[in-house]
């Protein structure tokens, strides 16, 4: 594949965020808008990596944001070093707690490595409020600095759109790698894959850690950007959000996280009451999954498109071909 | 000593409420082979309703209104699971996020109807005192009605047509079909009889040690807890998972701190999913 058809989805981005910057950049809340989708964006491009390249359900996305999170702060107000070390803490630390993780729960089955991991963000969300003065405890962390070289909201915006785009390449050229097919393949065909000589367990809990560093650079950037984090911040509810954002946008496609980050995110901000959020998120994901089970961009694949990026339908494995059944809820 | 035991009592009160928790989990297993993370919201929405038409209209009216409601959701769940005809997509965690998607719908529903403010009944103003140890009476009521439950799902499933067309789908769905065994209809029916099992179970919970709004997703992971302990296949497993779920949490929250006691059902419910064999799957993705 030539360079130009690999990084289409990073050309796209570009020239959509070069359109949008023009008619944003002098309005704050537009911006700030904008900042919220980037740092939203990149948890969520963290469940594509682990869920729609890999095919680990990982409900812990925002577990591993957050410790990105509270590694900037921590660093910042605690130590009083640069924002540097955080950022280097973010992306080193949660794919250091990731893959033992990964090692442990790849093993299981789909539905019981979703639950397992659902577990230990709860785990970590405990862990965090019951840190003590080291994590703020239920107060959580206040007084993050600014960074110096994002001091302007507008710069802010550049920065974490900045970091959108290179994990979008770096996605498009793992994807297009013999590690992103060998994921492909596991994904599609367990069986398939270990008879290529695929190590299973060690490839998806590279893939897990390698999301879980994307999740906690958006938390970096998130700490950063409104200056505390709290348990709240980035709580177990923002890993079923993230979640919502991948599905909805195309969890397999490239751009489908972010198209879904900044979806939810605008449907949000228009919604009045919190309250009902809810209902418009959970409404939200049943019918993207009843009408469109590879979210909005997977819709492509139904006219006969490519999307520049991958909407691999699972394939069954020869097991589950073979005790496949005629129909479950099917018309036959 | 006798403050372990009170300690045991109130575990087995409040695991009683988490077994029924697992049974519908199980069960939905059994016929659909995937799990409803939204159970802990039928149980939820079940008690508010009990709650509030509860106060106004009599608690047995509450009750049946708060189980009847549980239903209604749970059927909601089993409709779209028939429209999202699982398994012809083939991947078989698209339930489990719709059923999430369900469970993020039932916690605003209930925060938007009622309220953010704890729900919890007392029915019962004096405790038994049993060789020193107090424990309430509603105690009983749980274990009776749990009791009661394992019978009537025992039967269901093992003493009628209906169980053993589950049993036989479950087994060889494809067999199950070529037999003439009404597999949608069955799981439709396993999602109605599911909402029935965790609208109880949320009741009991209610008069027990109440709910909030959030409460959810911690009922479906102490109901999944409790349904794995035993293994995930057996739905009568599961209320015995449930009192040790509910005897681990009542001891450890009644010799550590309020927060690092809740990790303690977590960290049994990861240790069983990683070191046994619940959730193993084999080379070609199967189940061991």
């Amino acid at each position: 594949m030539s360079l130009f058809q690999r990084q289409r989805s990073a050309l796209f981005l570009l020239g959509a965020l070069s359109v949008i910057t023009l008619f944003i950049s002098g309005n704050t809340v537009w911006l700030d808008t904008s900042v919220v989708i980037a740092i939203y964006s990149l948890i969520a491009l963290s469940v594509g990596i682990s869920y729609g390249q890999a095919g680990i359900l990982s409900v812990a996305q925002a577990a591993f944001a957050s410790v990105g999170a509270y590694a900037a702060a921590i660093v910042t107000t605690r130590y009083d070093l640069p924002a540097v070390f955080g950022l280097v803490l973010a992306l080193v630390v949660p794919p250091l707690i990731a893959y033992p993780l990964a090692r442990l729960v790849t093993r299981l089955n789909a539905l019981s490595l979703a639950i397992a991991t659902l577990v230990f963000g709860q785990a970590v969300d405990i862990a965090l409020r019951e840190g003590g003065d080291f994590t703020g405890g239920y107060i959580g962390l206040s007084g993050i600095p600014p960074l110096s070289i994002a001091s302007t909201l507008l710069q802010y915006h550049f920065l974490s759109w900045g970091a959108v785009f290179v994990v979008v390449i770096l996605l498009s050229n793992l994807i297009d790698s013999p590690f992103g097919r060998a994921t492909s393949t596991l994904r599609s065909d367990t069986l398939r894959a270990v008879a290529d000589g695929v190590n299973v367990s060690h490839v998806r809990s590279v893939v897990l850690a390698l999301s879980a560093s994307v999740a906690g650079l958006g938390g970096w950037l998130y700490a950063h950007h409104i200056a505390y984090i709290g348990p709240d911040s980035l709580g177990p509810s923002v890993s079923l959000s993230v979640l919502l954002m991948a599905v909805v946008g195309g969890a397999q496609t490239v751009l489908g996280p972010i198209v879904g980050a900044a979806l939810l995110t605008l449907l949000f901000k228009f919604i009045p009451s919190q309250e009902v959020q809810g209902m418009f998120y959970g409404g939200a994901l049943i019918a993207v999954l009843v009408l469109s089970p590879n979210g909005l961009l997977g819709l492509r694949a139904l006219f006969g498109k490519t999307s520049g990026t991958v909407v691999a339908k699972p394939q069954k494995s020869p097991s589950q071909v073979a005790s496949s059944p005629v129909i479950a809820g099917g018309t036959q | 000593m006798y403050e372990l035991l009170e300690f045991g009592s109130r575990g087995i009160l409040l695991g009683v409420t988490y077994g029924l928790l697992a049974f519908p989990i199980s069960l939905l297993f059994i016929a659909t082979d995937t799990v409803d993370l939204a159970v802990g919201g039928y149980a939820v929405l079940a008690g508010a309703v009990a709650m509030f038409v509860g106060e106004s209209h009599g608690a047995a009216l509450g009750i049946t209104m708060g189980i009847l409601v549980g239903v209604l959701a749970s059927a909601s769940v089993g409709c779209v699971s028939l429209m999202l005809g699982r398994r012809q997509k083939g991947d078989p965690l698209v339930l489990v996020l719709a059923s999430f998607g369900f469970a993020i719908f039932l916690e605003s529903c209930v925060l938007t109807l009622f309220g953010k403010d704890p729900f919890i009944r007392q029915s019962f103003a004096n405790f038994w005192n049993v060789a020193g140890i107090r424990i309430s009476p509603q105690a009983g009521v749980n274990v009776l009605v749990g009791l009661l439950l394992i019978a009537l799902v025992y039967v269901l499933l093992y003493r009628t047509s209906w169980g053993r067309d589950v049993r036989a789908s479950a087994n060889n769905e494809r067999g199950a079909l070529l037999a003439g065994i009404p597999v949608r209809a069955l799981q439709f029916s396993s999602f109605m009889l599911a909402g029935l099992l965790a609208g109880i179970a949320g009741v009991l919970v209610l008069y027990t040690s109440g709910m909030d709004f959030a409460s959810g997703m911690h009922l479906t992971l102490a109901g999944f807890g409790a349904a794995i302990v035993f293994g995930l296949h057996g739905p009568l497993r599961g209320f015995f998972g449930g009192l040790a779920i509910g005897v681990v949490e009542t001891i450890s929250s009644g010799y550590a701190n309020g927060g690092l006691a809740s990790l303690v059902p977590l960290a049994f419910i990861f240790a069983v999913l990683t070191i046994g064999r619940v959730g193993r799957q084999g080379p070609a993705g199967v189940r061991a």
